[in-house]
């Protein structure tokens, strides 16, 4: 790994983009409420205050629990310096679509059976759920993905994301319809409302905020950051599905690219925040209809690759 | 201009009659006796065009050549009927045990003369865009009659009626469209005119045009009811009082298949009627057999006659294809003089036992020797017994496909009218025989006779009078 | 490639895609309204493109009849017969929008197959996005139980044929375009007054429940 300015930048940014995201979507929320709101970086105190506190463990629990924090933040970090989030050229080149993929299932596979091993039926119960979710929302999830790799004749990540405009040829639909599938799946993944309520841990909603509860001291710290980390990925790379589809319709110059699409992931924390003040949580049996227009999306998206694909 | 003004005004002028009318006996009266001078009128219209080829003009896109007029005169003579009927059935309707209400018989009126103007209106039709508007609008106004009862029967068959028809003239919109679309190979603009487009046959793209054929044809049958997409009809036609069945078999199929009889028009001239041929032979060979067998297990009276009606509707399919449009309009006028007798004889029966169900009734002969012997010569008119008309032109189909050499749809054919005479005499001497469940209650036996037996006289006399000379005045 | 008019095009039938994925009968129609925005927007296109005053009349048409007042109409009547969410005949509601998804790409290959003609400049993609609203039109009629669902299904499938017929031909007639949009305000006027009245003697709209006359 080579400091180049690019590779400066985008560290630069790893480290303070996912607590100002959360800031954002926390302070616009208390907006809404007519409240003044947490400091924007209120996450990044949290964070080091509970790895200052002392760690409650479980009798019952075994390694697994204890492992489980650091297994998804170091794989989330390792997905963070790989994947093209920014549209520059990432420090870790040569992620794959599929390794992407597997990588966030490994992360998910150890948080469900962390949360399982704290022996808590609160954290066991938000697991199952957390496993039915995203059980529904990959398909979702990897036909974007898929789709973008089809049009762009490759399934390494950097080819297709963070590229320059003038070298992109993927066609403005299918960047679309992957951004909205990645947004609609995104916010499955991501237990966002109107899949879960992600202020609260109570039985109506009980996904990922019940299946963390266990956790305290270090060990949660690292489950905040991962999950701020995670956050920052699914909004990099939505935002440059819009970015790029919207440099299909106006000429953007190159050296606006990563800034616009900075813009644009706190305009989508805007919006999440929007929709978590305006709409209500789904019941649990109405969540597979909102994660069909996910399905419905990319499905669109891979009709739209193929149907340009076999045109140029 | 005039003509225009002429045509417009019987019908515009009874629909007012009957919003402000005070009594329903007078409002009754009147629009029947203005309904046969209507026709009068018309006659008086038309009688140049049977002595001269020149069409009759109305306004840009409207006019009528003499088969048009023909099927105008045919409409006028049914609705005329029907109306003249509705008076004695809406009488003894109001004073029956659950009476109609009298703002429910206004509605009726007014329904049933602007339906009247639609279907006068397809047959003026010279542009296939007037003529999808015009059998739309034929569908709107129409099912508000379907609903007269109230009941939840009525409203399901209403509802089934609109949906189905709805859907199939949009189809047909489709069609038109994609004739239009063909059309502007052959001319810089495009033109739906139907005149325009037989001239200009030779160079319309063909496969939009058989596309287009195709679709319109699938909508147009779905409104006369051909097999597999006659669902609605049966309910339909049992559901309306019995004065609007009459002039839903005995006028609105005609119009739908009028309009098929233009496209055919349009098809010939562009020398490719092979394709029209054979979809129009096996779609109205189908629908004769498939009616002839719904025919034997069949629940209610008006019902069966509806499924005739289907038959019959096949018949007139395979008479467009035989190419001949008088052969076409012979079978059409005969079918809908014994057809509407039929539907206003059981609309009586209905009346006068409380009921529909075919089990129920029993005995006609007995009680009512007149309405017994009508319906029993109707049936056998309708069904293609000499010397009726109708045995005339089926027998003036078959033999012109014997011609043609299509054996196979003449067995088909001869099945399926075989099977629906026998079908219909058997359900014939059940009700004509027997002893009655119920008590019969007879309103002005005679009275509400006369109709029923004009028609069948017509019907006699048709089939006494017409030879191919005759025949010949309508082919253009 | 992408004209835009076809852009335009595209859009309506993914809102009629969306709209097939929903059960509520609001989110229906607004999706309607959406989608028929769309319609005369490729109309006000085609418009500009050929220069024909008539077709500005039927776009401010569509909007005032179709995008405006059935939509406000029908959402009305559903407020007042409390018919609010849709539990689907035949095909779970989500798997409807998947399977008009498929009738998309089927669409494609159908309109690619169509005979074009050239002199209007008009593409095989332009009546992928027809032909796909008409399918989605039927197959939403089918997958529904409310009657209500109905006229929204016919309406859409007439959407498909307008839009067919404003981007595959020169423009029809323009009588005969106002001439449909009339017929559909009145057809729309009609349905909704016998879905009250079913409401009122059934005391639901359920048409699969309507078999009275079965025999």
């Amino acid at each position: 790994m080579i400091l180049t300015s690019a590779n400066l930048v985008f560290i630069v940014t790893l480290t303070i983009m996912p607590f100002l995201l959360i800031g954002v979507i926390k302070k616009i929320k208390a907006c809404f409420q007519n409240r003044v709101g947490p400091p924007v970086f209120q996450s990044l105190y949290n964070l080091v205050k509970l790895f200052n506190k002392d760690e409650i463990l479980s009798k019952d629990c075994s390694w697994i629990f204890r492992s489980g924090p650091l297994i998804s933040f170091s794989g989330m970090l390792l997905l963070c310096l790989s994947v093209p989030w920014l549209p520059l050229q990432p420090p870790v080149p040569g992620c794959d679509i599929f390794l992407f993929v597997y990588v966030l299932a490994l992360i998910r596979f150890f948080s469900i059976i962390s949360s399982i091993d704290a022996g808590s039926p609160f954290s066991s119960f938000a697991a199952s759920r957390e496993a039915t979710l995203s059980f529904l929302a990959e398909p979702a999830f990897v036909l974007a993905l898929v789709a973008l790799g089809i049009s762009a004749h490759s399934s390494d990540l950097a080819l297709i994301f963070g590229q320059p405009i003038e070298n992109n040829r993927i066609p403005l639909s299918v960047w679309f319809f992957s951004g909205l599938a990645l947004f609609l799946s995104g916010i499955v993944e991501l237990s966002r409302m109107p899949i879960d309520d992600p202020s609260t841990h109570l039985e109506l909603t009980m996904v990922h905020e019940a299946m963390v509860i266990e956790n305290s001291g270090p060990n949660l710290a690292l489950v905040e950051w991962s999950y701020a980390l995670k956050l920052l990925l699914f909004f990099g790379l939505i935002a440059q599905c819009f970015v790029y589809s919207l440099s299909k319709i106006i000429a953007l110059p190159p050296l606006l690219l990563p800034l616009s699409v900075l813009v644009v992931m706190l305009a989508l924390g805007c919006l999440t925040a929007m929709i978590e003040s305006f709409s209500v949580k789904l019941s649990w049996g109405k969540n597979p209809d909102f994660i069909a227009y996910a399905v419905s999306m990319s499905l669109l998206s891979s009709l739209a690759a193929f149907a340009m694909n076999g045109g140029s | 201009m005039n003509d225009l003004v002429l045509i417009l005004s019987i019908p515009i002028a009874a629909t007012l009659l009957a919003i402000f009318c005070p009594k329903i006996a007078v409002l009754s009266r009147t629009v029947s006796l203005a309904l046969w001078f209507y026709f009068a009128i018309l006659v008086y219209l038309f009688a140049p065009l049977f002595a001269s080829k020149q069409a009759i003009y109305l306004f840009a896109g409207l006019s009528a050549d003499r088969i048009a007029a023909a099927f105008i005169l045919l409409t006028v003579i049914i609705s005329a009927s029907a109306i003249t009927q509705a008076g004695i059935f809406f009488e003894h309707e109001l004073l029956s045990e659950n009476p109609a209400e009298n703002l429910h018989v206004r509605q009726f009126y007014i329904l049933a003369m602007l339906f009247l103007l639609s279907m006068i209106t397809v047959f003026f039709c010279q542009n296939l865009g007037f003529l999808w508007m015009s059998i739309e609008a034929t569908t709107l106004l129409s099912a508000g009659l379907v609903y007269f009862h109230r009941s939840q029967n009525s409203l399901e068959a209403t509802w089934k009626y609109f949906i189905i028809c709805s859907v199939g003239i949009a189809l047909a919109l489709l069609g038109v469209v994609l004739i239009y679309a063909s059309s502007q190979y052959a001319c810089s603009e495009g033109t739906l005119a139907i005149p325009e487009l037989i001239r200009l046959a030779g160079l319309l793209n063909i496969p939009l045009f058989k596309l287009g054929f195709i679709f319109a044809f699938l909508g147009f049958a779905t409104k006369s009811g051909v097999f597999p997409l006659h669902s609605w009809l049966p309910d339909a036609y049992s559901e309306a009082p019995a004065p609007a069945s009459a002039m839903f078999s005995g006028a609105l199929l005609n119009c739908a298949l009028y309009a098929i009889m233009r496209l055919c028009d349009i098809c010939r001239a562009s020398g490719h009627f092979a394709a029209a041929f054979s979809i129009l032979l096996w779609a109205g060979s189908i629908t004769v057999i498939a009616a002839a067998i719904f025919l034997v297990h069949q629940h209610g009276i008006k019902r069966l006659w509806a499924y005739s009606s289907i038959e019959n509707a096949g018949l007139m399919l395979v008479a467009i294809a035989t190419g001949s449009w008088s052969l076409f309009l012979l079978q059409a006028a005969n079918h809908s003089l014994a057809k509407t007798s039929l539907f206003l004889l059981s609309g009586n029966i209905i009346q006068a036992t409380g009921t529909k169900q075919l089990k129920d009734i029993r005995g006609v002969l007995t009680f009512c020797p007149v309405w017994g012997v009508l319906l029993a010569l109707s049936a056998f008119a309708v069904t293609g017994v000499p010397p009726f008309g109708v045995f005339i032109s089926e027998w003036l189909i078959l033999n012109e496909l014997m011609v043609m050499g299509q054996f196979l749809p003449v067995a088909i054919l001869l099945a399926g009218l075989a099977l629906a005479f026998i079908a219909v005499s058997v359900h014939l001497g059940q009700i004509l025989f027997g002893v009655p469940k119920k008590n019969f209650r007879i309103f002005r036996p005679t009275l509400s006779s006369l109709v029923p037996g004009l028609l069948l006289l017509g019907s006699l006399v048709l089939g006494f009078t017409v030879t191919p000379s005759l025949l010949a005045v309508f082919t253009p | 490639m992408m004209n835009e008019v076809n852009l335009l095009t595209v859009t309506a039938a993914v809102f009629a895609i969306m709209m097939s994925g929903s059960g509520q009968s609001r989110t229906n129609l607004l999706l309607y309204a959406m989608q028929t925005f769309f319609i005369a927007l490729a109309c006000l296109a085609q418009a500009e493109a050929k220069g024909s005053p008539e077709l500005y009349t039927v776009v401010i048409g569509i909007i005032v009849i179709k995008v405006l007042t059935v939509p406000y109409f029908l959402s009305w009547l559903a407020n007042k017969i409390e018919a609010r969410s849709d539990p689907g005949a035949f095909l779970p509601i989500p798997l409807t929008m998947h399977v008009s998804i498929l009738l998309f790409a089927l669409s494609h290959f159908l309109a690619l197959g169509l005979p074009l003609f050239k002199g209007i400049g008009s593409v095989a993609s332009d009546a992928t996005g027809a032909i796909s609203l008409l399918l989605t039109g039927m197959l939403f009629m089918l997958t529904r139980r409310f009657a209500l669902g109905q006229i929204i299904g016919f309406l859409t499938l007439e959407n498909g044929i307008f839009l067919f017929a404003v981007t595959q031909t020169k423009g029809m007639p323009f009588i005969i375009e106002m001439g449909i949009l009339l017929d559909v305000l009145v057809a729309v006027m009609i349905g909704g007054l016998f879905v009250f009245r079913i409401q009122k003697s059934f005391e639901h709209i359920d048409v699969t429940q309507l078999n009275g006359l079965k025999e």
